[in-house]
This record gives structure tokens, sequence and C-alpha cells, in this order.
């Protein structure tokens, strides 16, 4: 059995009212006198044993042992008792709270949703907190958010868990957990609380430094949604593809939409059904079906447009469904056109493997080179021509790269290459011979590469050959090496290798394909250099950011699903769409994973802080009172009406 | 009421007409020797015949029958009733415990009824007040016939309230001073310390028969009181603090009731009666319905 403990035990001195409690009641100093005809019969009832037995004796001081009771109760609650819980009695605790779309979600029609759930636990947990603890609300999503700092402070908690509204991004729980990390530098925490319905990813890349308390709440009822929204480019048009897909045991129909620019041009019914449950599974395994539910409906429409198309996804499902924002989804579809590519005419080779790639510009040529262009190939230090999105620079080593490598004459030899790279994809780069041989400087490691932003693509004995660096909204391939001083110019993989740099940039030019763009942060804008813009979505989302030196805007959140519109005349609306398969699924995991084996199980059993008390003997002291006046105003029995 | 028109201001003229019309009915005949209106056990000289009885030895001739002889030739003695008075002694308790509520005004309006019973029906009839333990009681000499009615009533109504006198102590100064069989009409509210057997054994012997009635008011049938309180006796002025009253009400009942039994016992075993009466009980409810039901009156 634990004893309960008590915050505020220095009120334990109010015990000494006891003393005066008693010596007044005895004193009866405000005994009321009475005339009465004789005192006869009264002194025969005085002296009747019956009378002075003890539990007489007892009745008749009731009212001092109820006073007594309700002074105790009273000094009590002022001691402010508390029941200690399973866990230790911790006095800051960090409670994250996932807000993605899935805690939107309904448990049934008109029902509440899982964040509704959670801060109502929560709700409680604050109710419940004492006075020499403190509780950190974390709103945990796509990103984690701090909400108040480490706080007693009951009304400010309830007013944020109050404000608290689901974002409709997917779950990362990392950044959550980070945070709590940040927090304890400042703070002790020794335990953490994750309110979640188990939507979330369950393997998680972090060591807990602190216990934590997994609080999963019931998975939300049936659902379908859009989980990918994406196009092609095709020889016509556009292919554009959609995925519905419904939570595990959910069989509807649904009726989709297809809006170009706004336009209604296709609607359809169909029917979606869910992966099966358990249950479903283990029924057909018993009767020996075997029959092959296809998990979702795969869209595809065909668009021909010469224009930049915005095109919008909507499903009407005719039955219950649990999440209303993976109902929508936008795609952006820009403007056909040809890859525009500068490549000087001194790198012959390049310009001969760019020739046979159909669909593109190449610069220098017959037209005016443009100022800006999607890709640009480069073979010297000294930057000339247009501005690019990629560029590929061939044969010299960049400026902030000198200090960590050199090139030198001699041959080189590619041990390891990342044949996953986009860049490298299907070029075998096996056994060719480099005739420029990078030499690392002394001291310098892989490490160095990736504080200055590079990534190593393909490496030699003595350095590395390939480099790429993303950033700024641009992408920058660095071969340290010349092709023509090399046998990859022979080599089928050359051709390939320029067809992978056009498929990068025709990618990055989005000319390739288009994604609908998922809420959590639009992808950089370019704009005017180092301007302010404000951003505007919907439920009355604002969000206002600066335009780098370069003009990209980056940065911008789009928690919503919606339109997205940034106040400048020359850019188009964005929309983003949550289409996540996780969170459209709302399958809720049991325990979470971290690394060295290290888990952590869901508890469905609800957080209790340490119980506070005082409430409890504030209401016995009250009913005591409320003993002690009927006591000593009722009617005694016996008495003849 | 109206004292201009009233003939006594204790109770309304109707109420004292019938109580005129009223005589009180004694369980037993207790009589003086004197000649009354009473039968008495024994045979006497009235004019109403009682029985006959073979003449013995010694009777007196004259009360022979001596048509009953000369048919029957045998002597035969006609006996005759006798007629006696019988005394009614009054005893008013005026000490301050019969102050509270009604109790003292319905004690001199029920004395003042048994007093026109008395005088009525030709009875010697005397009544005493008794207030202070110090002070012989105020006195009423035996008086007869309906002149004495006034001074009756003017007695009763000159009464000074307040004292200590006990009912046992009233009992015994009374029968100091008294003299004459009949009945002793009690009118007090016997909360008393001391004991009620003595003065009862000396009434009985007296040859007095007790009409004893007890007049509570409401505070002493169904007192109200919770708490813890200090109770002052009126009479005495002692005090008494006594916790949670309300949880000791139902033994105050229980030893109200007992005083109560204890009193019925004690005048049924000396041929009395007793009766409780709520003293906020209307007088002509006591007097015409109450006690004429119990066989006190008629």
């Amino acid at each position: 059995m634990t004893l309960p403990g008590f915050s505020a035990l220095i009120n334990a001195w109010w015990f000494l009212l006891l003393i005066p409690l008693v010596i007044f009641y005895f004193l009866k100093l405000r005994r009321p006198r009475v005339e009465i005809p004789s005192l006869a019969l009264w002194r025969q009832v005085i002296t009747d044993q019956r009378v002075n037995s003890p539990f007489q004796k007892f009745r008749r001081n009731l009212l001092l042992l109820l006073q007594i009771l309700l002074l105790c109760a009273l000094v009590i609650g002022a001691m402010q008792p508390y029941l200690y819980s399973n866990a230790r009695h911790v006095q800051n605790l960090p409670v994250m709270i996932d807000t993605s779309a899935s805690m939107a979600a309904l448990d049934e029609p008109g029902g509440r949703s899982r964040l509704a759930e959670a801060k109502e636990k929560i709700g409680r947990l604050i109710d419940d907190l004492l006075p020499d603890q403190q509780i950190c609300l974390i709103s945990v999503n796509s990103t984690a958010r701090r909400l108040t700092d480490f706080t007693n402070n009951k009304r400010l908690l309830r007013e944020t868990l109050a404000g608290l509204q689901p974002t409709h991004v997917p779950s990362r729980l990392v950044d959550g957990f980070r945070l709590t990390q940040a927090l304890s530098r400042g703070n002790s925490i020794e335990t953490a609380i994750l309110m979640s319905d188990g939507n979330v990813p369950q393997d998680i890349e972090f060591e807990l430094p602190f216990k934590l308390n997994f609080q999963k709440l019931k998975p939300g009822g049936t659902n379908v949604g859009i989980v990918d929204f994406n196009a092609r480019r095709s020889r016509n048009g556009w292919e554009v593809f959609a995925r519905i897909e419904g939570a595990p045991g959910t069989k509807m129909q649904a009726e989709y939409e297809l809006l170009q620019n706004g336009q209604k041009i296709k609607t359809e019914l169909i029917s979606i059904e869910g992966p099966r449950v358990a249950a479903e599974k283990a029924v057909e395994v018993e009767n020996e079906k075997k029959v092959d539910h296809p998990a979702g409906e795969r869209l595809m429409f065909k668009i021909s447009t010469d224009t930049a198309a915005m095109l919008e996804l909507r499903l009407k499902p005719d039955g219950f469904d649990a999440l209303d924002v993976d109902n929508y989804a936008y795609l952006s579809l820009p403007r056909p056109r040809q890859l525009e590519v500068y490549c000087p005419e001194e790198m012959k080779s390049f310009r001969n493997a760019l020739a046979i790639v159909p669909g593109l510009n190449l610069y220098p040529g017959p037209d005016a080179t443009p100022s800006a262009v999607d890709l640009k190939f480069a073979e010297g230090p000294v930057s000339t021509g247009p501005e690019a999105r990629v560029n590929l620079n061939v044969g010299f080593v960049p400026d902030d790269l000198s200090a960590l490598v050199e090139l030198e004459s001699g041959l080189a030899e590619i041990v390891d290459w990342q044949r996953t790279a986009p860049l490298l994809q299907h070029v075998q780069l096996l056994d060719v011979q480099i005739g420029d041989q990078p030499k690392l400087a002394a001291g310098i490691s892989e490490r160095d590469f990736e504080a200055a932003g590079y990534e190593i693509l393909a490496e030699s004995r003595t350095g590395p050959l390939i480099l790429e660096r993303p950033g700024d909204g641009r992408l920058d391939l660095c071969m340290l090496f010349h092709p023509d001083r090399s046998s990859l110019v022979f080599r089928v993989g050359f051709p390939i290798l320029v067809q992978n740099v056009t498929q990068i940039a025709l990618s990055r030019a989005r000319l390739l394909d288009a994604k609908a763009i998922p809420t959590g942060e639009i992808p950089a804008r370019k704009l005017e250099p180092e301007k302010e813009y404000q951003i505007s979505g919907p439920s009355g989302y604002t969000e206002t950011g600066t335009s780098d030196k370069n003009g990209y805007l980056m940065g911008m959140n789009a928690p919503y699903v919606g339109q997205y519109e940034i106040n400048s005349p020359d850019t188009e609306r964005i929309g983003a769409s949550l289409v996540s398969t996780q969170e459209t699924s709302l399958v809720s995991v049991d325990k979470l994973n971290f690394p060295e084996n290290v888990s952590v199980s869901a508890g469905d059993a609800e957080v209790k802080g340490d119980q506070p008390l005082w409430g409890w003997f504030a209401a016995i002291g009250l009913g005591l009172l409320v003993v002690e006046w009927w006591f000593f105003q009722k009617k005694p029995a016996g008495v003849p009406g | 009421m109206d004292n201009s028109t009233q003939f006594t201001s204790l109770m309304e003229n109707s109420t004292l007409a019938r109580a005129e019309r009223m005589r009180m009915l004694p369980m037993r005949r207790r009589t003086n020797r004197s000649r009354g209106e009473h039968l008495a056990g024994k045979g006497g000289t009235s004019t109403e015949f009682n029985d006959y009885r073979d003449y013995v030895a010694g009777d007196d001739m004259r009360y022979v029958d001596w048509n009953i002889f000369s048919r029957l030739n045998r002597p035969y003695v006609k006996q005759y009733r006798h007629e006696e008075e019988m005394h009614v002694v009054i005893l008013v308790d005026a000490s301050a415990s019969m102050q509270f509520g009604d109790k003292f005004t319905r004690a001199r309006q029920l004395a003042a009824c048994f007093a026109v019973m008395g005088l009525m029906n030709i009875e010697k009839v005397s009544v005493f007040a008794c207030q202070h333990a110090t002070q012989t009681p105020l006195i009423l000499a035996p008086c007869t016939g309906r002149i004495s009615m006034k001074r009756i009533f003017k007695f009763l109504e000159d009464i000074p309230p307040g004292g200590d006198f006990p009912i046992e102590k009233a009992v015994e100064s009374v029968l100091v001073q008294h003299r004459g069989r009949g009945i002793a009409v009690l009118l007090s509210d016997f909360l008393t310390f001391g004991a009620l057997e003595r003065p009862m054994n000396m009434l009985f012997s007296a040859g007095l028969e007790v009409f004893a009635i007890q007049l509570l008011s409401g505070i002493e049938l169904n007192p109200d009181l919770t708490g813890d309180l200090r109770f002052v006796d009126a009479e005495t002025g002692h005090t008494l603090d006594v916790s949670s009253v309300g949880d000791l009400l139902g033994f105050y009942h229980e030893h109200l009731n007992g005083l109560q039994e204890h009193l019925s016992t004690l005048c049924r075993q000396r041929s009395g009666r007793f009766i409780c009466l709520d003293s906020s009980q209307p007088l002509e409810e006591i007097l015409f319905d109450v006690l004429k039901r119990k066989g006190w009156v008629q």
C-alpha cells in the first residue's frame, strides 16, 4: 500500500486548532439558557443509566467528533495530499500530442475526433496537476512545436489545449522526441507522455534519453482517401494517376470528381475495399479461400493541355468516412515545353550525347541563349552562360572544395559509386580509366565533404570523383575529372549518364512528371530576390516569408489540405494534399521501435499522474458540515408528532 | 370576556351554567357524619327506605314495621338510608412551575368548576392555594351553598402566582388544617423532586378520595429543544447543563410517561383517580368531554 504524499506539509500546523476546538467545546461558552417549569424530569433523564452508557456518551459528543473530523478534513485538504501513481513523482512532464491528420478521424458517425479524445485525457491530467508539477504541451505532426513552457498554470494549459487543432500532415515523431530532448537540457525530464492514435511510423531513429509513456487512443472508423495523385508526361499531354485506398475492413462505394482548373471533367462511381482485417483473413484460411482482394483502386486519366493546369480530385464516399481531409487532392501540371539546356560548344562529347535526347533546346544554337536554362554544363571554374537549376561541372574542382581536394595528373580508377543515385543509374563505371587523379588534402575525410554540403557519388582510391550538392533550389553535379580525359566517353554509359542528367533536369523543371504536393511544406519557389511574400491558404491560414538573394522562397508551411496562393502576380496557385497511405489507412501500431532494441509498447490505460486528493477532503469536509448541521437540527426520534 | 356581564373572569357564563348542573362522581362514599346529600353506606334516619331485617333484641321498637308484623306475625325492623355530607377539598398548585403556558389558568378554572359542582350539590367546599414553601397555604374556609360561589371565584381569581411549594409538602400543609372526609381535588403539574407516596397515603387516611389532575404545558409534553442547553428551574433557580438535548428527548418522554404511570398507580391503589391534561386544551372540552367520559363528573 502506498502512503499518500503531501504537497504543502507546512499546513499541518493547522492541526493545532484542534486544541482550542476541544477546549471551547467543553467550555460550552455559548450554552443557551432555557427556563423550564422543573428540572425534576430532566434530572432523572441525566441520571438514567442508559443515557450514561458509553454509546450514549459517544452520541452526546458526536458533534465534537464531527467538528474534529471536519477540521481534520480541511487541514488535510490544505496539506494537499496526493496519491502516487505507478510512475514516480515527476516534476516536469512533457506531453507530446499527435496532431497529424489521422487525429482528426472520427470513431463513429457524428462521433469525436481522436484529438478531442486526447484533449479530454490530457485535460484530466491537467486537472490532477499538483502545485510542484509542471507540464509542457508539445504538438507533434510532421514537425514538432512547443505549445507552452513547463508550467503549472492550469488555465493557460487548458486554453492552449482547447486551441489545439489537428493538422493535415503525416506523423513524424522524431522531431517531437528531439524537441523533448532539447527541453530536458533546461528541465529535468524523467518521463514523457506521447498521446497518439498510433498511426505513426513504427521505427523511430532516436535514442530515448527518457522514459516514454505511449498512450494509444482508439483508432478511427472506416475511411477511404486519396493516397497518391501524380502525372507523367506523355506524347499527347499528361497521363494522370490516382490511387484511392481504404482503411482495413472498409468496403464502400464512392464517387470521384476530377476537376481541371475548376471545371468538372470526369465523374465516376467506384467501389473501394480496404485491406482485410486479421479476423477476415483467419476465416478465409479456415475456409481455404484464396481470393486476392485488391487493396484500393487505381485511376488513370489522360489530360491534354497546352497550358499549366490545376487538377483537383474529389472523393465522395457514400458511407461513414472517418477522415475527410484525404478526400481531396490537388495536382499542378506545368505548361508543356522543351527542356532548355546550355552546353558550351567546346564540350563536344556532351553535345553529341545531348543531340540524341528528344525534347530539348540546346544552347548555344541558332536561337538566342536565354538568361536562365534548366540544365547547364560547364568545364571551367569561371562561370559563363545562363543561370540554371541543374549544373553539371566537369573537369575542375569547385572553389568551395579547393581546400579539400585537388586534381593531379595521373591515372585514377573508380572503386565505388552509388548505383542508385539518379545520375549514375544504369551507368557502369567499372574499369573506366580516368586521366585526372583527385587527391584529398591532408586530414580530409568524407565528413568534410558532407560538412561542405556535398555528397560523394563516386570515388577513387585517392579521392572523390563525382559529387552532388543539392540546395537553394538548385542542384550542382560535379565530376572532378573530365570525361574527355577518360575512357568513359567511349562507353555506353556516357550517353546514359547524359540522359540521366537531362532526366534530373526535366524532373527539377517539373517537365517529366508532376506529383501532388504533400502537406507540410511548400516547395521552394523562384521569385524576386529578397522580397517579402505572403502566402494564404485554406482555413484562413497565412504566413509571411522572404525570398533569399537568389529569389527562392523556401520553408513556407502548408499545414492544411487545399490551395495556397502567394501574393505575387506571376505565381500560380499551389495545391497541397495529404496523399499519405499511412494516414488514410488509420492503421495504428502497438509498439514503437527505437535503436538498440528499445521498444515502447502502447498502453490503453488512462495516464494517471499523481492523484491529488484535496478535492476529496474538501468534499468530505462539506459532507461533514452538512451532517453536523443536520444532526444539530434534526427532529429527535421518539418525539410524538 | 366582558367582565361586566360575566359572573366570573374564570369562565364563560354558559360554562358556569353547565357546570352548575353537574356533580362529581366519587368512586367510594366518603362522607361526614353531618347530614348532607350523599347516602351513607350504613343505615340512617332519612326518609328514604332502604331494607328490612329481622328484629334482634335491643333494636329500637320504633323501627318495627307493624304492618308486616300483623301479616307475618314476626317482627321486622324497617331500615332507612343515611344521607351524609361530603367535603370537597380543592388544592391549587400556585407555584412558579404552574406559570408556564395556561397551566395556572386552567387549574383555577377547573378548581372553580369543581367548587361550583360541590356547592350546587350542598357539599362543603374548601380551597387551598400553595405558593411558597415557607408560608402556609392560602385558605378559603369550608363553605357551602350557592351563596358561597362568589367568594370562591374571588378567592381563585386573586391567587397570586409564583413560589416554590412542592406538591407533597402542600398536601401535608393542607391536611394539617383540613378536617372531614370527601374528595381532594389536586390541581398540579406534579413535577417535584419529592416522593408522592406519603401525601397520597395521608389523603387516603384522611378519608379523602383523590382526584389528581396533572396539568402540563407544551414545553413539558413535547419539548422542541435541541443542542446543548442550560436548563433553569423556574421554582428554585437551579441549573442543569444538558448536552445533545435532542438525543435525550426520547428518554425524557419515557420518564414523563413513567411519572404519569406512577401517579396513576398511586391514585388507583388508594381508590383515587388520575388524569393528565394538556393545559392548552379548552376548558369546555376538558369538563364536558374528557372528565365526563372518564366518569369523573356527570
